[in-house]
């Protein structure tokens, strides 16, 4: 949309408003996390200090150590997406060339389950878990995780399988291949920059849950939103601690998230809105 | 099932079906069953038959209304606030020539971030002794605790979703925009349209859909979550952020009424498919299900 009449300074400015309410508050987050704790305690805000590793260290210290929620969190999260990524590639092909006329309903029960609410799901898994013995398990998180991550996966993948030449497959297939033969040299590497993305969407969804977590850990499963919310008691708030923590949850999401940034739109609404 | 041996494409898509019907499928016939039972959690878990009482009792219950009423309320002003803006953000971005991709970057960090991080830096940024926002918010004049005024609670708890989600809107809308033929508007400019007709009668008609996915895609989550409100109000004050999955949780783990909570879920369960059937009807004119 080129314009010779765009007021370039208007949009300069509105562009920067943008930013300010965007990134201001994890801004704010990330400098509070290096406060001294009285500099984080003022009524007006303190815009200098003298920056410390102060609240860092107290989340390695001794009792309020986040290490074990850190591997819960990235294990249940790391196996979650694993599995999603797996199975969800080859239901993702199978789905975007299985031509049936209840296609139509295969498809939408898979994305039904996912856009079932969390609250109505977290009920019968609760009953089941605790039949199962998998409260408070590594295990019992990890396929709570799958039921929002592998109907997200297949959809996705299947939008990326989608979008493979047909031409590809029926050339391995001359030259001999077998059918798995064919996807598995010739199809799923076409398909890195889906399998990519759709791990680090499904890394991020598991990484952020609360909901699952709060409901179905114990002691030994706690994960990171876990401990953020523990942070948060009837005597007060150590805000200090609470945005070093916080910092350390959302910083890498924000990288692995920006790193896909190209695939994001096709990511985000499942293949929706390619091929527009 | 004409062949006896299922297709490569059928084997292929089974271990997944087969996982997904396991972790969706058990649950919802259990899911069933709670509605019809009073559920026993000491001493092993047992159901006893409580035929029609909880989707009785759910006609009688005021609370569980009012609950679906700040739902709508929650749900509408949500999504309205996020698409409006979000498309204004990604129109703004749009006419950036430079360092455009930056700028995008940046706009979208908040929605990468946990829900639950956002809620505790929305409490961190309107706590009334030293939050950032809440000082910039006395001298503009406004005293007090945001979190604690009924209307203002709400208020507040929709302004954290919409900060971490009103980028994706942004995005996707981006996305669309940068899609609409060039030739196209500047014919429109040739033919003396200003900017605001060029978006109404050319722009907008083009990027439709776009804007109908990312319509759908965030009313399907916004009726999933609610760990923000778990984690700032938990549903206060005085009920004016219970939306109703706050007030499922709430029923089935803090009262202890599992089999209530069912029916509760029943009926989200039922708003949730009737959000993706129009979402798969969106798509099935050209998308997924070709």
């Amino acid at each position: 949309m080129r314009r010779s009449t765009a007021p370039a300074l208007l949009v300069g400015i509105l562009a920067l408003l943008v930013l300010v309410w965007t990134l201001a508050p994890v801004a704010w987050m990330v400098v509070s996390s290096f406060k001294p704790t009285p500099a984080i305690k003022t009524a007006s805000p303190t815009w200098l200090f003298e920056p410390t590793l102060e609240h860092y260290r107290d989340l390695i210290g001794a009792g309020n150590d986040v290490r074990p929620f850190a591997k819960n969190s990235l294990l249940a999260a790391g196996l979650s997406t694993a599995l999603a990524v797996g199975l969800g590639a080859l239901g993702g092909y199978g789905l975007a060339h299985w031509h049936h006329k209840s296609k139509k309903h295969l498809a939408f029960w898979i994305i039904s389950t996912r856009m079932a609410p969390i609250a109505a799901v977290i009920l019968p898994l609760f009953i089941l878990f605790r039949q199962l013995g998998l409260i408070d398990s590594i295990a019992g998180l990890t396929l709570a995780y799958l039921s929002f991550n592998l109907p997200f996966a297949i959809w996705l993948m299947s939008a990326f399988f989608a979008d493979v030449p047909p031409s590809l497959e029926e050339a391995a297939r001359v030259d001999g291949c077998s059918r798995w033969q064919a996807f598995w040299y010739v199809v799923l590497p076409t398909t890195t920059p889906g399998l990519v993305t759709t791990g680090v969407l499904c890394l991020v969804f598991s990484w952020n849950d609360y909901a699952f977590a709060s409901s179905f850990s114990g002691p030994g499963s706690q994960t990171l939103p876990m401990a953020a919310g523990r942070l948060i008691t009837q005597g007060g708030v150590d805000w200090g601690q609470l945005t070093a923590l916080g910092t350390i949850i959302v910083l890498p999401m924000i990288f692995a998230g920006l790193a896909v940034r190209r695939w994001l739109v096709t990511g985000l609404t499942m293949g929706a809105v390619t091929g527009e | 099932m004409k062949r006896a041996i299922p297709s490569f494409e059928m084997r292929m898509m089974l271990p997944a079906l087969l996982v997904l019907a396991s972790l969706s499928l058990i649950p919802f016939v259990t899911l069933i069953v709670m509605s019809f039972s009073h559920v026993k959690l000491m001493g092993g878990i047992r159901f006893e038959n409580a035929a029609l009482e909880n989707w009785h009792h759910l006609l009688e219950d005021a609370d569980v209304r009012s609950s679906w009423g700040t739902s709508l309320l929650y749900f509408g002003l949500t999504l309205g606030i996020e698409m409006a803006l979000g498309i204004v953000f990604a129109l703004i971005l749009h006419r950036v020539v430079r360092g455009r991709n930056l700028l995008l970057a940046l706009a979208i960090v908040p929605m990468f971030m946990a829900p639950i991080v956002v809620g505790l830096l929305g409490r961190f940024l309107t706590d009334s002794t030293l939050g950032l926002y809440a000082w910039a918010l006395r001298i503009l004049g406004f005293e007090g605790d945001l979190l604690a005024g009924k209307t203002s609670a709400l208020l507040t708890v929709i302004a954290m979703d919409v900060w971490e989600w009103t980028p994706l809107v942004a995005l996707v809308t981006f996305a669309g925009l940068s899609a609409v033929p060039a030739p196209l508007v500047e014919a429109a400019a040739v033919d003396g349209a200003g900017y605001f007709q060029t978006l109404r009668y050319i722009v907008f008609p083009q990027i439709r859909r776009v804007l109908l996915v990312a319509l759908l895609v965030r009313a399907m989550d916004a009726i999933r979550f609610f760990d923000i409100i778990t984690i700032t109000t938990n549903g206060g004050p005085a009920d004016a952020t219970k939306i109703i999955p706050v007030r499922l949780y709430e029923t089935a783990f803090r009262f202890r009424e599992l089999g209530y909570a069912s029916v509760i879920g029943i009926l989200m369960l039922a708003f949730s498919i009737l959000m993706a059937h129009a979402f798969v009807r969106v798509l099935g004119e050209k998308g997924l299900t070709r």
